[in-house]
């Protein structure tokens, strides 16, 4: 491969370079394709850049200046504040909420898929095939449908309104399983497992000791694209919640934001400076770590996707 | 000795199963066969009554379902095509020699990915917003009107999505060997013609796939218009998805919630379902016509 490389790069290099002319074209086109690939940028960041300004600026400066013009003075501090005044600091609970869900829910999924794959990627059994295509034809249908049925079942189960409410359904993961399935059948050598078996280790250890290190970066990448897609669910816990101090970000916001339309939002409470800042406090910590840990996610992602 | 080993060997798969198989049966499976079971009863005074099909006759004759469904389909048409022909440009230009900062436009373009659905809507909600956006209020354009409603959802989801969907082809793209781009530049092949004729071919898979799921997630329309209607006056039935909600919420009506429940999750599959298998007849016809540039597993064994 590398030899065809070096073979033909003089052949493209000659041709670029064969005429003035040719070299000119090309500079124009890169500066065409590179404002292009600016003007889609700016496209990208327009609404958070807009969050940003937005929330340093007080609710009479939000209704009478441009939308991008900047504050006199920056109230940034002041709107958080307010905002975790609001209704005996229910936000920050709100807050922790999430990082409950997301964490307990990105952990447990992790250790839950990775048991399911390794099952179905190291062991022979009847079924093992019918079992993994339905786990697969389950991805194809559409999460919602299930969830007001989950309310129904959940009612009996004293589940509605808990966290494990929330918790327990989204552990279960097909795209887990069959992500660390196809992996550890991947990367898991089995003369590694044979070793052990003959050493007579036993199963337990095995997972523990072997198969969980040895896919360390696949269960990394699991545990991010979990913690992010339960961090911005939205539905399911609209549905299986009622306590305002039971609610994630997204939900906790929404109460705000609904509050926009009533006769309290003008008079008594900035209703759109608690909603921009709730909502630029709830989408940093996930914007820093998703540029702190992108690599990890575009691999688990792409592995995960392309060979489906 | 050997039946021994292959029966302890069974017996520890169901452990390292149970766990992940118990959870599925119950929040998954249970709710799904549970929402057809309701589906056969109607309520009276408390009391669940069998009706067999009938809630399904009367959903058959429910006008503002299906019209909500049609919506949600034109919606699904319309922002599948705008954001993957986006996607696919995106990932093309950022293909070729012509594009500079490359790492920097990626992670751009795919950071929506990261905000969730709920403060996108607010944030574009807010920017659609007369009140806070002067700039609406003199070219007398309103995005929340319903006449642009859908348009301006379009728009949301299509920042949320475009970039995911162009990481996956950038990966997939980054996966073909240089060699097969080699000789065909060696041949004459202009980066356009590189784009159009051995690329885009070779995203065929990845393409289908992104389809489906954004089919999929189409169908499902909820999170934004119901976000938006804290701002404007959108319709409980603007999607099947806030249609089944507020039957199963605000009127309390869960056995006929339940059915249109099953009922969308079946039109969802069934049109995917109709895609898959289009695309592998008329896949499988344009490789009888006329035989490829490259097949996929030619790339592979290069």
């Amino acid at each position: 491969m590398s030899s065809g490389i070096s073979q033909t790069q003089p052949y493209t290099r000659a041709a670029s370079s064969a005429s003035p002319h040719s070299s000119f074209v090309r500079h124009l086109i890169t500066v065409v394709v590179t404002a292009f690939l600016v003007v889609v940028a700016v496209y990208f960041l327009i609404p958070v850049g807009w969050l940003l300004i937005a929330s340093t600026k007080t609710q009479v400066e939000l209704q009478s200046t441009g939308i991008f013009s900047l504050p006199k003075r920056l109230e940034l501090l002041q709107n958080i504040r307010l905002l975790f005044a609001y209704n005996n600091g229910v936000f920050a609970r709100w807050f922790l909420n999430s990082i409950i869900y997301s964490g307990s829910v990105a952990i447990l999924t992790c250790l839950v898929s990775a048991m399911a794959g390794y099952a179905l990627a190291k062991f022979d059994f009847r079924g093992r095939e019918v079992l993994f295509y339905l786990i697969l034809a389950s991805m194809m249908i559409p999460g919602t449908v299930a969830t007001i049925p989950l309310f129904v079942i959940e009612q009996p189960l004293h589940l509605v309104n808990t966290y494990l409410g929330v918790i327990l359904p989204l552990i279960a993961s097909p795209f887990g399983v069959y992500f660390l399935r196809i992996y550890i059948r991947d990367v898991v050598p089995n003369e590694m497992l044979e070793a052990a078996k003959v050493d007579g280790a036993p199963e337990r250890t095995i997972f523990w000791r072997i198969v969980l290190p040895v896919i360390r970066p696949a269960v990394v990448t699991l545990l991010l694209i979990s913690f992010i897609g339960t961090w911005n669910n939205f539905f399911l816990p609209l549905v299986l919640l009622h306590n305002q101090s039971l609610y994630p970000l997204p939900v906790g916001v929404d109460v705000l934001l609904s509050l926009i339309a009533t006769p309290a939002a003008d008079q008594s409470m900035p209703i759109y400076q608690l909603v921009i800042t709730a909502s630029l406090l709830s989408i940093l910590p996930m914007i820093i770590g998703f540029i702190l840990f992108r690599k990890q996610i575009v691999t688990g992602l792409t592995q995960g996707s392309v060979k489906l | 000795m050997q039946a021994a080993r292959s029966h302890s060997k069974t017996v520890s798969a169901a452990a390292f199963l149970a766990p992940f198989l118990l959870l599925f049966v119950a929040f998954l499976l249970a709710p799904l066969l549970y929402a057809f079971y309701t589906s056969l009863f109607i309520e009276r005074f408390g009391q669940p009554i069998f009706v067999g099909f009938r809630n399904y006759l009367n959903a058959f004759q429910d006008g503002a379902f299906w019209s909500s469904v049609v919506n949600v389909i034109r919606y699904a048409i319309l922002q599948g095509v705008i954001m993957i022909a986006l996607s696919l440009i995106l990932a093309l230009v950022l293909d070729t020699k012509y594009a500079r900062w490359k790492p920097l436009f990626r992670l751009i373009y795919f950071l929506p990915y990261a905000v969730p659905g709920v403060f996108a809507s607010i944030m574009w909600g807010f920017l659609y917003s007369k009140p806070l956006d002067p700039l609406l209020q003199a070219i007398r354009f309103d995005p929340l009107s319903s006449a642009a409603l859908l348009y301006s959802i379009i728009n949301i989801a299509t920042w949320e999505w475009a970039g995911y969907n162009m990481t996956l082809y950038s990966a997939s793209l980054t996966g073909v060997s240089t060699d097969l781009y080699e000789a065909a530049i060696v041949d004459g092949c202009n980066e356009f013609q590189l784009a159009w004729y051995i690329k885009l071919p070779l995203l065929r898979p990845t393409i289908l796939m992104t389809v489906i799921l954004s089919f999929i997630g189409s169908m499902q329309l909820f999170n934004e218009p119901f976000l938006l209607s804290a701002l404007t006056p959108i319709s409980q039935t603007f999607t099947p998805n806030m249609d089944i909600y507020a039957m199963a919420f605000n009127l309390t009506n869960l056995p006929y919630a339940a059915t249109l429940a099953v009922l969308l999750g079946a039109i969802t599959i069934f049109i995917s379902a109709c895609v898959m298998i289009a695309a592998r007849v008329v896949g499988r016809r344009s490789r009888e016509r006329s035989a490829p540039l490259v097949s996929s597993e030619e790339v592979l064994s290069v």
